[in-house]
C-alpha cells in the first residue's frame, strides 16, 4: 500500500528551480534511499514533505488523501517525522527526557502535575526494546555514542507513532561500528511497518538497508528503481550525470 | 539486557566536593578564628546566606537557560528605596507598598526578558544598564540619605527570628524547596534545562523558548524585590547603598555550586551549598581580622579558584552546550 504519493512536485526559489516535476511513491514499510549530489534537491524535497516549504506546483497525497502542509507541525500531526543530522537532542537531559520532551507522562499530586518518572523510564525502556537498542533511559545523552543518540531520536519518532520517518544523513558523523547499529535501527523500523526515507552520501549504507533507490540530479528525478536491480556504480554514474537516466 | 545502576553523575561530584569544601572551611575557621563557631555567628552567616540564596535559586535557572542578570544589587537597593518612599512619603500601607514593589520586580524582569527575546539585546547588556540606572535612581530619589521606616511588627517579624532561626532563612528554605521541586519534578523545570541544553531542539519540539527565558528573568527580578523589602525590615530604612556587590555574591554562589555560565548544567542543591560556602568565607575572613578591603581581594581569589576547579570538573565530561539559538 502506498502511504505517500508525490505528483509532479516542483519548487522554485525565484528564478532558481530546485525541484522540477518530481513524482515519487513511498510504500508502507519500505526503505527508500534518496540520493543526489549537493544541490540536487534532496533537502528541498524532504523539507516539502516535512512541511517546512510549500511546493510551487504539484500535489502530495498521504494515505490517499490530498494534504497541504503549511508548517512542520501539520506534517507531524499526520505522522511524518524528520530526524535531522544534528538529531535535535538536548545533551544535558536523559534519554527518556529527550524522548518525552513536552509530552511527559504526568501524575497528579494535589494541585501539582508532576512528571511521572517511573512511567516515563518504563515507556522509554520499552521503546528502546522495540528498536532492539541497549540504550539506557536514565543515561544522559552527553555520555552517549552516535548510535545511541540516533536510537534516542528514533525512539522519539516511535513515541509520536510516526508512519513515515525521514532520516537526514543518519550515518554521516559516526564511527563504522556505530553505523551498523544505526542500520539495524532502520531495519527495526521497517519491520514494524514504518516507512523510512534515508538521505545519505554513503553509498554502502544506503544499499545495505534500502529497498528502493531514487536519484535526483539538478532537481529532476533521474532514477527510481529497486535496489537489487541497481548497483553503487550505476547510482554514482546517475548522480554525476555520466548516465542520464535509469 | 543491561540493567541500569545508580551512577555518580558529574553534578553529584560537584556537590560532594563542595560539601567537603564547606566542612573544611567550617573546621578551619572554627579552629583559627575566635568567635566563629558560636551560635550567634553561625546564625549571622545563615542570615546573610539567606538574602543571597533568595536570588541565587532563580539565578540558577537564568544561567541554565543561557542568560544572566547582573543587576541584582541595585535592583535590591532600588526595591527597598521604593518600598520605603511609598510608605513614608506617599502614605502607603505596608502590604500595599509591598505589592507595588513586587509588581515592580515582575515588571523589570519582564522588560529585560522582552528586550532579550524581541529586540535580541543580550541580558548582560540590559542588566548592566539597569545596574547603573537603578543605583542612580535610588541615590537620586533619596539624595543618598536612608529613608527611615519600620513599624515594630514589620521589623520584628521580617527582620527578626521565628523559632530561633531568622525569618529570612525560613523564607529562603521555602523558596529553595520550591525551586528544587520545580527543577527536579516539573515540566517547566525540564523545559528550562532543554532550553539551555539545545535551544534549537527545544524550539523544534514546541517549547516556547522565549517564554521560558522571560519566566526565569522575571523570577530573578521578583526575588531581588523580595530581598529589597526584607533588607528594609532588617535595617529599618530604605537605603540606596545596600546590596553593593550582591550580584557578585549571587552569581559566584551559583557558579561555585556547579552551574555552568554557558548554561545547560546546574542544580539547586549545588546552589544552596554555594551560597553557604560564600557566606562562610565572607564571614570567616572578617573574623580573621583581615582588612575589609583586602577581604574582598581574598574572597575574589578563593571564589575564582573554586570556579576554576568546578569548571574543570565540568569540562572533563561535558562537551558543553550544543546547538545555537
Amino acid at each position: 500500500m502506498t502511504i505517500l504519493n508525490l505528483k509532479n512536485i516542483s519548487k522554485n526559489f525565484g528564478a532558481i528551480v530546485a525541484l522540477d516535476g518530481v513524482s515519487l511513491d513511498l510504500k508502507e514499510g519500505e526503505v527508500l534511499g534518496l540520493m543526489g549530489d549537493n544541490g540536487a534537491g534532496k533537502s528541498t524535497l524532504i523539507k516539502i514533505i516535512a512541511g517546512n516549504f510549500k511546493q510551487s506546483d504539484g500535489e502530495m497525497l498521504f494515505e490517499d488523501q490530498n494534504v497541504e502542509f503549511n508548517k512542520p507541525m501539520d506534517a507531524r500531526n499526520k505522522g511524518i517525522e524528520v530526524v535531522y543530522q544534528d538529531l535535535a537532542l538536548c545533551d544535558n537531559l536523559t534519554a527518556a527526557s529527550n524522548i518525552f520532551l513536552t509530552r511527559e507522562p504526568k501524575k497528579k499530586i494535589g494541585p501539582f502535575g508532576l512528571i511521572d518518572f517511573t512511567k516515563m523510564f518504563e515507556k522509554a525502556k520499552q521503546l528502546f526494546a522495540e528498536l532492539k537498542s541497549e540504550t539506557l533511559p536514565n543515561e544522559t545523552v552527553r555520555m552517549m555514542s552516535g548510535g545511541q543518540r540516533q536510537a534516542v531520536a528514533l525512539a522519539r519518532t516511535k513515541l509520536s507513532k510516526a508512519k513515515v520517518v525521514l532520516l537526514d544523513e543518519p550515518t554521516a558523523a559516526i564511527s563504522v561500528r556505530q553505523v551498523a547499529e544505526v542500520l539495524e535501527l532502520i531495519r527495526q523500523l521497517k519491520k514494524q511497518g514504518i516507512s523510512v526515507v534515508i538521505i545519505s552520501h554513503r553509498m554502502p549504507d544506503v544499499f545495505a538497508v534500502s529497498d528502493r533507490i531514487a536519484v535526483l540530479r539538478r532537481g529532476k528525478l533521474v532514477a527510481n528503481k529497486l535496489a537489487k536491480n541497481s548497483s553503487p556504480e550505476e547510482v554514482t554514474a546517475l548522480i554525476t550525470g555520466a548516465i542520464e537516466t535509469a | 539486557m543491561t540493567t541500569s545502576k545508580p551512577k555518580v553523575s558529574v553534578s553529584n561530584i560537584h556537590e560532594l566536593g563542595l560539601l567537603i569544601a564547606c566542612i573544611l572551611v567550617l573546621l578551619i575557621f572554627s579552629f583559627t578564628a575566635p568567635n566563629f563557631f558560636t551560635e550567634r555567628n553561625l546564625l549571622s552567616i545563615l542570615r546573610s546566606a539567606s538574602y543571597v540564596g533568595l536570588v541565587a535559586f532563580p539565578m540558577t535557572f537564568v544561567l541554565i537557560s543561557r542568560e544572566i542578570d547582573i543587576s541584582v544589587g541595585p535592583s535590591v537597593a532600588y526595591s527597598g528605596v521604593l518600598f520605603a518612599c511609598l510608605i513614608k512619603w506617599y502614605g502607603f500601607s505596608y502590604p500595599l507598598a509591598a505589592v507595588v514593589v513586587l509588581f515592580w520586580g515582575l515588571f523589570i524582569g519582564y522588560i529585560v526578558g522582552i528586550v532579550r527575546t524581541k529586540l535580541f539585546v543580550p541580558t548582560f547588556i540590559t542588566t548592566l544598564a539597569l545596574w547603573s540606572a537603578l543605583r542612580g535612581l535610588a541615590l537620586w530619589q533619596t539624595d543618598g540619605v536612608p529613608v527611615m521606616v519600620g513599624s515594630k511588627p514589620f521589623r520584628y517579624f521580617f527582620g527578626g527570628d521565628i523559632l530561633g532561626l531568622p525569618t529570612v532563612s525560613w523564607i529562603m528554605l521555602i523558596v529553595f524547596v520550591i525551586f528544587w521541586f520545580l527543577s527536579t519534578y516539573t515540566v517547566l523545570g525540564t523545559n528550562i534545562y532543554a532550553v539551555g541544553g539545545n535551544p534549537k531542539a527545544a524550539r523544534s519540539v514546541g517549547i516556547n523558548v522565549d517564554r521560558i527565558k522571560i519566566y526565569t528573568l522575571i523570577a530573578t527580578s521578583f526575588f531581588s524585590a523580595v530581598v529589597g523589602i526584607l533588607f528594609v525590615a532588617r535595617v529599618s530604612s530604605g537605603n540606596s547603598t545596600v546590596g553593593e556587590g550582591m550580584e557578585f555574591d549571587v552569581i559566584a554562589a551559583v557558579v561555585v555550586g556547579g552551574t555552568a555560565l554557558g548554561g545547560a548544567v546546574g542544580r539547586m542543591t549545588g546552589t544552596l551549598l554555594g551560597v553557604i560556602f560564600i557566606a562562610m568565607i565572607g564571614n570567616g575572613l572578617v573574623h580573621w581580622g583581615i582588612d575589609p578591603d583586602l577581604n574582598k581581594v581574598v574572597r575574589g581569589i578563593i571564589i575564582f579558584l573554586a570556579v576554576v576547579i568546578n569548571s574543570n570538573l565540568t569540562l572533563k565530561s561535558n562537551t558543553g552546550p550544543k546547538g545555537d539559538d
